[in-house]
């Protein structure tokens, strides 16, 4: 007996030690980043999530990529100078882009760049143009189109002609040619899809063929189907050592990369889901960042050890009032009727209703709340880091005001009869829920005969619902895809917009605007537009801006070099950038 | 005994028509947007919900499209995992040794542990090993694993800087990445495989990621099969042939372990067998918190994204496990209890 206790005593004291043993830089050469976003694809004209973005940055290089922490200055990657209206590579007429392609680029499998390979990059992914992609960017920008293919999935007569014309090479020149002047082109340039490609590995691989006749072949390949799913060559300073789905992702420095020497020679994206895991990785040093989300930020603050970054990002979430919600088979409004047991389809049109929501909804108690403080509360969809973003005034938290405003509403019958609503939001997302029951809440306070019931509904239901126009009030973001208002503006305002067209709203001075901010490359013009959209968006009472986000970044002390930029999420790292020291 | 066996192989291919029929047709409850909003993850995405549909013929009649199922997997298609990012089959046989390796460790411990506790428990009955097995079995059922897990990853690795989460270590990765004529994956466990390469380093690598999960799903899962095994040791113990052989003067191991220990295994192989099958979909809750990703953890992330193929899948080579279980078993009974004659 005496010697067992002997032995669990020598156990105990080495579980301590072994325990005590930490501190020191693991792996200084490997950079680990515990993460859970899926990656679904490597093929760059698929790619349209943060994830895969992360992967090909590092892997490929656009022409163009953003200045530190700037979202709309650019440093020059595969291009030798980024152009502008100075220095003449944007003629003044704003539809004619010339971009010098440097010189001495190897891809990981060899070929030298050249201009051909940016021609025929760019019109491979627009070619290929897959459903659910992100190629309606570069298509707007370059032939006028947002697809290749009308909207019951027919090729528009002639668009790969017009994709065969817009860009060209010349010498060490590329040349893209723009239908009408489109500002937001250079923010574009950055994003994933607008990486370069090897021609001729490409053709290889089995990508378009590069002849314009046999573009409709290659046209919307089918999920899974796309020729670079899983194959990567680009002339980025890491390459693809190994890709495990959704388990780990291996990167390798690229020893003929053109330029400066990475300092990292591995790194490896681990997807790791439950977050007491990651949380314990990052403290053991096993990862050098994890994810972490809103709720966990009070955990790291309290670690030792680490750097914390806040980072605002170009994202919005609004709650948004629809004007003409679908009464067929409509749980989320009751009888249809303002008979005190539901809501009229038009119930959010009578702008007194707008307002009286508006101000219900208490934005300090939200941000302090929910938040703790770590959060930008928008005062319109262009948030803060957009060009020409401005303080809007605000619909101030006011029950009496509210109060006002729903006497006023439906002639009167509003307050009279009363009303009974759901609000919906997805599930999990506690930052949404909260937003509306402090709604919900509020405006039941004002009359008893008010009654909202707060119910969740899954994230790939609400997205479907939501564009069922089943939902009177929804609640949901939009990340930037390029840094310009125009990303913003028309996708919550336009009549056509992604949101504005579920808001059923539609006003004509809206949409003039928004489509003339689009148009025109004077800068002072463009102000002028997108302050007048910002304030309509306050007398129009559109919706509630609920929160711009902050992330919160967690790094290893050890790990140096990062630069936090708004169009860079929380699952981007760009590890040229970083090392460990 | 033969003529039985091919009977209920046969008897399977019936098992696998309903499950089909029955998971496809919950699958196709859900609307032909909603089918489609998989392939969707943002709000930029959705736009293109209705050509998603049209592409994948989403809105046909239901026998149309399950027949269109039927006709591919027929061909060896078993379809596209958007989960996993690659097809099902390919998928399938990835995360399956994941799974595989761990039951491998796991199964027989909790079948030896369950049946060692469960007989000291009853043979003691009333005693306080009987009371303390008793508590252990009871916590260990009443535990949910999710936290179970949590806490021995929380000691064991969150203090302790041991037993890290995950498959193998990165050295491990890195190593056969680097040298991969040094490292033939043969059965995709690495404890086997590390063997059969000649390398122990890595049978121990992975020996020391297991140690945790396999820990986890032993003292959540040996529970039932010890409290089973009690129960029936207790009533063996009761019965006439044991007060018998008391009387023809046997002693107490013989009576214990020849004659009640083995006649009361037969309810403990039932439930044992019924746990095996149903740990081949993995215990999601270890997969998830010990990152290992294995066949619960593909079930889990497929049924949150409505990854059909990946349900339809696994729910089929749930179906062939349990018939192949339960055909098993029978054989089993019949070799415990000679009374039992298959027919």
């Amino acid at each position: 007996m005496k010697r067992v206790r002997i032995i669990v005593c020598v156990c105990f004291l080495f579980l301590l030690f072994v325990g005590g043993v930490h501190g020191a830089v693991k792996n200084p050469n490997t950079f680990v980043l515990a993460n859970y976003g899926n990656l679904r694809t490597l093929d760059p004209c698929v790619a349209y999530d943060v994830t895969s973005s992360q992967r090909l940055w590092n892997i490929y290089e656009p022409l163009i990529f953003f200045d530190g922490s700037h979202t709309d200055k650019f440093k020059p990657i595969l291009a030798t100078e980024v152009p502008s209206l100075e220095n003449g590579g944007i003629s003044p007429d704003g539809k004619t882009y010339t971009f010098t392609i440097r010189k001495g680029v190897k891809f990981q499998e060899g070929g030298d760049l050249t201009p051909e390979d940016v021609v025929y990059s760019f019109k491979r992914n627009m070619i290929a143009d897959p459903d659910g992609g992100p190629m309606w960017m570069v298509l707007e920008a370059l032939t006028g189109e947002g697809s290749t293919r009308d909207r019951d999935g027919k090729i528009i007569d002639g668009i790969f002609d017009t994709i065969d014309k817009c860009i060209e090479a010349k010498g060490d020149k590329v040349i893209f040619h723009l239908p009408k002047p489109y500002p937001p082109l250079m923010g574009i340039l950055n994003y994933s899809s607008s990486v370069i490609l090897d021609k001729e590995w490409a053709i290889s691989k089995g990508c378009w063929d590069g002849n314009i006749k046999n573009a409709a072949k290659y046209n919307n390949p089918a999920p899974g189907h796309e020729p670079l799913l899983k194959i990567t060559n680009g002339s980025g300073p890491y390459w693809m050592k190994a890709w495990e789905p959704n388990k780990e992702f291996i990167f390798e420095r690229f020893e003929g990369y053109w330029g400066p020497k990475p300092r990292l020679k591995n790194a490896i994206v681990k997807y790791v889901k439950e977050w007491s895991t990651r949380k314990l990785m990052l403290q053991n040093g096993d990862a050098d960042r994890v994810r972490v989300d809103i709720q966990y930020v009070p955990e790291v603050k309290a670690m030792k050890g680490l750097t914390l970054y806040e980072v605002p990002l170009l994202s919005v979430t609004a709650a948004f009032f629809c004007q003409k919600i679908n009464p067929t088979g409509n749980p989320n409004i009751g009888s249809g009727k303002l008979d005190g047991n539901g809501i009229p389809s038009e119930f959010f049109s009578d702008i007194n209703v707008r307002k009286a929501f508006l101000h219900a909804f208490d934005r300090e108690t939200y941000k302090k709340d929910v938040f703790n403080g770590l959060v930008i509360m928008p005062t319109s969809p262009n948030v803060e880091g957009l060009a020409f973003h401005k303080d809007v005034p605000v619909y101030e938290f006011d029950l009496e005001k509210s109060k006002e405003y729903i006497k006023k509403a439906w002639g009167g019958k509003v307050w009279e009869k009363g009303f009974k609503m759901i609000i919906t939001h997805n599930t999990g997302n506690e930052m949404r829920e909260a937003a509306a029951l402090i709604l919900a809440e509020n405006i039941m306070s004002l009359n008893p005969k008010f009654r909202i019931e707060v119910r969740n509904v899954e994230w790939k239901d609400y997205l479907v619902k939501y564009r069922q126009f089943m939902y009177p009030v929804f609640l949901i973001g939009w990340g930037a895809d390029y840094a310009d208002p125009h990303n913003f503006i028309y996708t919550f305002m336009h009549s056509r917009g992604v949101y504005g067209r579920y808001m059923a709203y539609r006003n004509e001075e809206v949409d003039r605007l928004c489509e003339a901010g689009i148009q025109i490359i004077d800068p002072k013009e463009r102000k002028k537009i997108y302050h007048r959209l910002q304030d309509l968006w306050y007398t129009e009472a559109i919706a509630v801006p609920l929160y711009q986000q902050i992330v919160v970044r967690a790094y290893r002390d050890w790990v140096k070099g990062y630069m936090p930029n708004a169009m860079l999420t929380d699952a981007s790292e760009m590890l040229m950038d970083i090392w460990k020291e | 005994m033969l003529t039985y066996i091919i009977r209920r192989l046969l008897l399977l291919l019936f098992v696998l028509f309903g499950v089909s029929i029955l998971i496809f047709g919950i699958l196709m409850t859900f609307s032909p947007e909603r089918r489609a909003a998989a392939y969707v993850t943002t709000p930029q995405q959705a736009k293109d919900i209705p050509r998603l549909i049209q592409q994948f013929g989403l809105d046909d009649p239901f026998y149309i499209q399950y027949f269109r199922w039927i006709k591919e997997v027929s061909r060896g298609n078993m379809g596209w995992s958007l989960v996993a990012a690659r097809p099902v089959r390919e998928a399938f046989w990835r995360y399956l040794p994941v799974t595989l390796e761990m039951n491998l460790f796991a199964a027989p411990i909790v079948i030896v542990f369950g049946i060692w506790l469960g007989t000291i428990s009853g043979i003691h009955r009333d005693t306080y090993i009987d009371h303390v097995t008793r508590i252990f079995a009871i916590v260990g059922w009443s535990l949910p694993t999710f936290l179970f897990a949590l806490v021995l990853l929380m000691v064991f690795y969150g203090y302790f800087h041991l037993f890290t989460p995950g498959v193998i270590s990165d050295q491990v990765t890195m190593f056969i990445l680097d040298n991969p004529e040094k490292f033939t994956r043969f059965t995709g466990m690495y404890t086997i495989d590390g063997i059969l390469n000649g390398r122990l380093d890595i049978t121990l690598d992975a020996l020391g990621h297991l140690v945790l999960p396999v820990l986890t799903y032993v003292i959540v899962v040996v529970a039932l099969n010890m409290r089973v095994m009690r129960s029936g040791i207790i009533e063996e113990l009761s019965k006439d042939y044991i007060i018998t052989a008391r009387a023809k003067g046997a002693d107490k191991r013989t009576i214990h372990i020849k004659h009640a220990r083995r006649n009361a295994l037969l309810p403990v192989v039932t439930v044992a067998g019924q746990l095996l099958a149903m740990s081949m979909e993995g215990s999601i809750a270890v997969e998830v918190v010990f990152t290992r990703q294995g066949i619960g953890w593909w079930l889990a992330e497929s049924a949150t994204q409505l990854d059909m193929p990946v349900l339809m899948c696994i729910c089929l080579f749930m179906g062939v496990v349990f018939v192949v279980t339960n055909l098993t078993l029978d054989i089993l009974y019949a070799y415990i209890d000679p009374r039992i004659r298959l027919t």
